[in-house]
């Protein structure tokens, strides 16, 4: 029963996403200003509201295998450098597709050079956060408290990316919510678009969630297992 | 089709087909965790010390 519905949300997911990206790519009037790379839109702001939901689901597996690992409260996150450098990347790949095209900027080049400096970016702060994956970090208390640092970083980061596009007027489009009489998403289509694509990335997020969750709970246990084992021997 | 055409076009698949490479990679990634797991598990309780 349990593996049924397991299943069904699983091919849920699937439809979901395909029904999206029908949407987004094929129902979807073309944009005015932008045209068709308007539609990266359709991906990019609910990719990013996803896991921002949903935050876990992008928390890497952890790598070390201490017996502290063990104990462990359940869903907690990975402090090795590898998890730091992932957790924080993902996500502007394709938000930098999005920026609007700008004479002499290379465009495909902006979209795949992560350590970039921030020349064109609406929010310089925004790249300050690539900063600590650079280093070579050692595992203990140390990236611990990198972690906390990058956390707190990171909480803060979210009003200023939010107003970014606000206060540095540079390549990224205009706000699209809250940004004034004349933003927002006028034609039904698009706006069915995106709410779409909000609800199928929205589910493929809990998905990646259980699925990380599982996994992070299995190492948990073997872990504990094997202390268990060392301690006995 | 004319350049600035070709290139959101290209710009696009591009954008949707790395956000597909990087999900992807993830859940396969996480497979194999879980997959090299499995396998240690079994050889915890095949072998106790």
């Amino acid at each position: 029963m349990k593996k049924l519905a397991i299943g069904l949300y699983v091919a849920l997911t699937v439809v979901l996403m395909v029904w999206g990206f029908y949407q987004a790519i094929y129902v979807a009037p073309d944009e005015q200003t932008m045209h068709e790379v308007q539609r990266i839109f359709y991906y990019h702001v609910p990719s990013r509201w996803s896991p921002s939901s949903s935050s876990p689901s992008r928390w890497p597996a952890p790598s070390d295998t201490s017996p502290s690992a063990a104990t462990a409260t359940p869903g907690r996150r990975s402090q090795t450098p590898g998890a730091l450098r992932r957790r924080g990347g993902r996500g502007l790949l394709h938000g930098r597709a999005h920026h609007r095209p700008a004479v002499g900027t290379p465009r495909l080049g902006h979209l795949v050079d992560l350590g970039r400096p921030p020349d064109h970016h609406p929010c310089p702060l925004a790249h300050l956060r690539q900063l600590p994956f650079a280093a070579p970090l050692a595992a203990g208390p140390q990236v611990q408290t990198l972690a906390a640092v990058l956390g707190i970083f990171g909480a803060l980061d979210v009003p200023i990316v939010y107003m970014s596009n606000r206060w540095w007027r540079t390549q990224h489009p205009a706000p699209v919510f809250g940004g004034g009489p004349d933003s927002g998403i006028k034609d039904p289509r698009m706006l069915h678009a995106f709410g779409w694509n909000v609800l199928a990335w929205l589910a493929w997020g809990v998905l990646i969630l259980a699925l990380r969750y599982h996994v992070e709970r299995q190492h948990q246990k073997l872990a504990a297992h094997e202390a268990q084992q060392a301690l006995d021997a | 089709m004319d350049q600035s055409a070709l290139l959101d076009h290209q710009f696009t698949v591009a954008a949707y087909a790395v956000t597909w490479a990087i999900q992807l990679g993830y859940v396969a990634w996480l497979g194999f965790k879980w997959r090299a797991q499995k396998r240690s598990a079994s050889r915890t309780a095949r072998n106790p010390r």
